[in-house]
């Protein structure tokens, strides 16, 4: 009788086999994994796991709160999903992330220092919404658009004003007979060196420690005199008799022992020059209510008060910014709607940025909202009770303007030797600039 | 007589050939040594020459790092040459690696020689105190150090005017003064991680060598001269070449402490090349920045390894 034939598989063969189809299922299971789903066609509702990323835990809780609040009323049900890293990193990551073209976040925190990195190549342009026409209506109302401006189209919206304004001990002016409502700068700097030679205490600082703390330190002054870095086409104005005036003002000041000349304008050296007493004051931005006073001394609570700053003789403005970060959102992406309508809700409307400066002090960007109400009722309990939108809005009145260019870095660091120089005196103002502008154009290439 | 029918010991490739299930087996066994130490080869190209070949492009490029790079030849070379952010950055450099070979590698060697005492107690604890630095977080060793050389409230300042009355020093402002503080935190740093490799050499120098030294009469300068470092040869070499090489590639010292401030005053070269590519999206002009550093290290490294004699039988 015929065996009926049976296939005979080999032991080696079966291996064979075995180790193919292993290969096989890997290699899909890699290739699936590297497939990116979170590029597409923009969903219009449901459930959206948003990707945000940010520098600051401050915009956290902001966009949590306002995510929570908007998923009742939006189409979207909204589940954050929060990276926080340090703010060049985040740009950094952004980046490399948008070379691979997969895992970019959906809403991104870009600090205001870093935004000249998508300003090259248009590359904001390729990754970016582009939110021009949509700010179209809000016209002079919203403030701070130049600095996220490339050739006139706007990629990311302000969080904040930035205000800077003069912030001093009230007690410790009191016990030294120093007046709270000096004019000037120049009176600010006369009133401080005899009050340096008397108690060794300071009434401002500089920092520079950093390429960016010397600039920054710099620019505020110099905005708020009517300067600036560069002009609204990207082109450097830094070589003025603004700039030289404030830089020597600056110098005189470190001299005289009116401005503190510090390594770390915010960290450990801040922290010690503020405990032991040294600094009684300081012309910063809003935001170090929160990220310079109340971190580093809070136990200073009601002793410290804000007012407009001095101004210059020889003209500006009354008031300046220094910082800033601007919610982008990037493009062509599965939640780009949805991203876009919560960054809509929590920066555009009156809700949300009055929920913006509850939750973390950012102070609007929509300039009618200073004589809000309910926003001058607040009273400042580490200001001692005091009604803080009574000075804001009114340094709000008249914020200079700040613009960017490709090269920002560029002229940070070219700064930040020659600048350092002039405040210890080792070379003139007028010198400094020169040096820095020349070092400027020949890194720059232009 | 028929080689067909004889019966021998079967080579495996003569198995394979009989048996229908393993045709074609004998390719796979003549390639098998190749398919064995493929891994270290499709590996290597793939994240070592690969990535140099793709710098060694975009190092002709101008390129912000989205959308297409243009080509610009040898221009980004051509400016590289005549920018003085780059000749601060190599001159800075320089000086860190003269100071890791002429200060660190010395101190080292007396450091381990000092451990290596007969007798000593608590070797193990020095050995742990030198060795701590290596194992500290960068970021915490910045704190800590920008903290000491802090001119107001710095720990240095302080003791310069509780014992000197004087102590003004402006250690991070001024830029001698800022390189002078990155090179000594270079020194505690790095020493005890050199001292670490010398004692382990120092440990294997047979005592026979010193016996006969003594009763030669050698004193203890000429025992460390005559046997003591002809001995340490082989690992002297290994130190300073590591040390040569990594000192020419230094970032985080200079970075965490001063980021390269104040102005260019203790930038490096590979900061230089950070500062382009990641703050200034110069990608072009940092791989160019890169390509020249890599020329830079391989032929020093391969000049140490001729001079210190390392790989030699010698």
């Amino acid at each position: 009788m015929k065996q009926p034939h049976r296939a005979v598989t080999s032991r080696r063969a079966f291996l064979h086999g075995g180790a193919a189809l292993a290969a096989g299922v890997a290699g899909s299971a890699a290739l699936t994994s590297c497939a990116d789903t979170s590029y597409g066609p923009a969903r219009s509702s449901g459930a959206l796991d948003l990707a945000m990323w940010t520098h600051d835990p401050g915009y956290i809780t902001t966009f949590t709160e306002s995510a929570a609040q908007l998923s009742t009323t939006s189409p979207f049900q909204y589940d954050l999903q929060v990276t926080q890293s340090a703010a060049g990193d985040v740009m950094t990551r952004f980046i490399n992330q948008a070379i691979v073209g997969k895992g970019t976040p959906d809403l991104t925190g870009i600090e205001v220092g870093q935004f000249n990195r998508v300003m090259r190549s248009d590359v904001a342009g390729d990754i970016l919404i582009d939110w021009t026409e949509e700010l179209e209506q809000y016209g002079e109302d919203l403030l701070r658009k130049q600095p996220y401006s490339v050739d006139g189209r706007v990629y990311a919206i302000e969080s904040d004003t930035c205000l800077s304004i003069y912030w001093y001990r009230e007690d410790e002016f009191a016990k030294n007979g120093l007046p709270t409502d000096l004019d000037t700068w120049e009176d600010l700097l006369e009133a401080g060196g005899a009050l340096h030679q008397k108690t060794g205490q300071s009434l401002a600082m500089v920092g520079t420690g950093t390429p960016g703390d010397t600039a920054s330190s710099l620019q505020q002054w110099l905005l708020q005199r009517g300067g600036g870095f560069f002009d609204q086409d990207g082109e450097l104005i830094l070589d003025s008799p603004e700039t030289v005036e404030t830089l020597d003002w600056m110098a005189r000041g470190v001299a005289n022992g009116t401005l503190i000349n510090l390594p770390d304008a915010y960290g450990a050296p801040l922290a010690a020059a503020l405990k032991q007493g040294q600094l009684i004051g300081t012309f910063m931005p809003n935001w170090y209510n929160a990220y310079g006073l109340q971190a580093n001394v809070p136990d200073q609570k009601g002793l410290w008060r804000m007012r407009v700053a001095p101004r210059f003789t020889g003209g500006g403005h009354i008031a300046s910014s220094s910082g800033g970060t601007g919610f982008a959102v990037t493009k062509d992406k599965v939640n780009t709607d949805g991203a876009q309508e919560l960054l809509r809700a929590t920066y555009l409307t009156r809700e949300g940025q009055l929920l913006r400066y509850k939750a973390a002090g950012y102070l609007p960007t929509i300039k009618s909202l200073y004589s809000d109400p309910e926003l001058l009722a607040i009273e400042d309990e580490y200001l001692g009770g005091q009604r803080v939108f009574e000075v804001l809005g009114e340094a709000a009145e008249d914020l200079p303007s700040f613009y960017q260019s490709p090269n920002y870095a560029i002229l940070q660091s070219a700064l930040a030797g020659p600048v350092q120089a002039a405040l210890r005196g080792r070379t003139t103002a007028a010198r400094a600039i020169a040096d820095s502008v020349e070092s400027y154009r020949k890194q720059a290439r232009t | 007589m028929s080689t067909a029918t004889t019966p021998s010991a079967p080579s495996p490739t003569n198995t394979h050939r009989n048996d229908p299930a393993g045709a074609g087996t004998s390719i796979t066994a003549s390639k098998a040594p190749y398919i064995f130490i493929s891994p270290f080869f499709v590996l290597y190209g793939l994240f070592m020459i690969v990535p140099i070949g793709v710098g060694l492009y975009l190092s002709l490029t101008d390129w912000a790092g989205i959308g297409s790079p243009t080509f610009v030849g040898l221009r980004n070379y051509q400016w590289l040459l005549t920018d003085y952010s780059f000749w601060t950055a190599v001159g800075n450099t320089a000086i860190y690696v003269a100071v890791s070979m002429l200060i660190v590698l010395p101190l080292a060697l007396l450091i381990a020689q000092a451990l290596n005492a007969r007798g000593l107690r608590g070797r193990d604890l020095f050995r742990l105190s030198y060795f701590t630095p290596v194992v500290l977080s960068p970021i915490v060793i910045a704190l800590v150090f920008t903290l000491f050389y802090d001119r107001e409230f710095g720990l240095f300042n302080a003791f310069f005017r509780g014992v000197f009355g004087w102590g003004g020093i402006d250690w991070l402002g001024d830029p001698s003064w800022a390189k002078l503080s990155v090179v000594l935190l270079v020194i505690w740093k790095w020493t005890g991680y050199m001292t670490i490799f010398f004692l382990a050499g120092l440990q294997n120098v047979p005592r026979e060598l010193y016996e006969a030294a003594a009763l030669d009469g050698s004193g203890p300068i000429r025992t460390f001269f005559a046997v003591t470092l002809p001995v340490l040869r082989p690992v002297t070499a290994f130190v300073a070449v590591t040390t040569l090489v990594s000192s020419a590639q230094i970032f985080e010292e200079p970075y965490l402490l001063t980021q390269g401030g104040p102005g260019e005053s203790t930038l490096s070269v590979a900061q230089f090349i950070f500062r382009a590519a990641f703050e200034r999206q110069q990608m072009g002009y940092a791989a160019a920045a890169g390509v020249i550093m890599f020329v830079f290290v391989f032929a020093l490294g391969r000049s140490a390894n001729k001079v210190f004699g390392v790989g030699s039988t010698r």
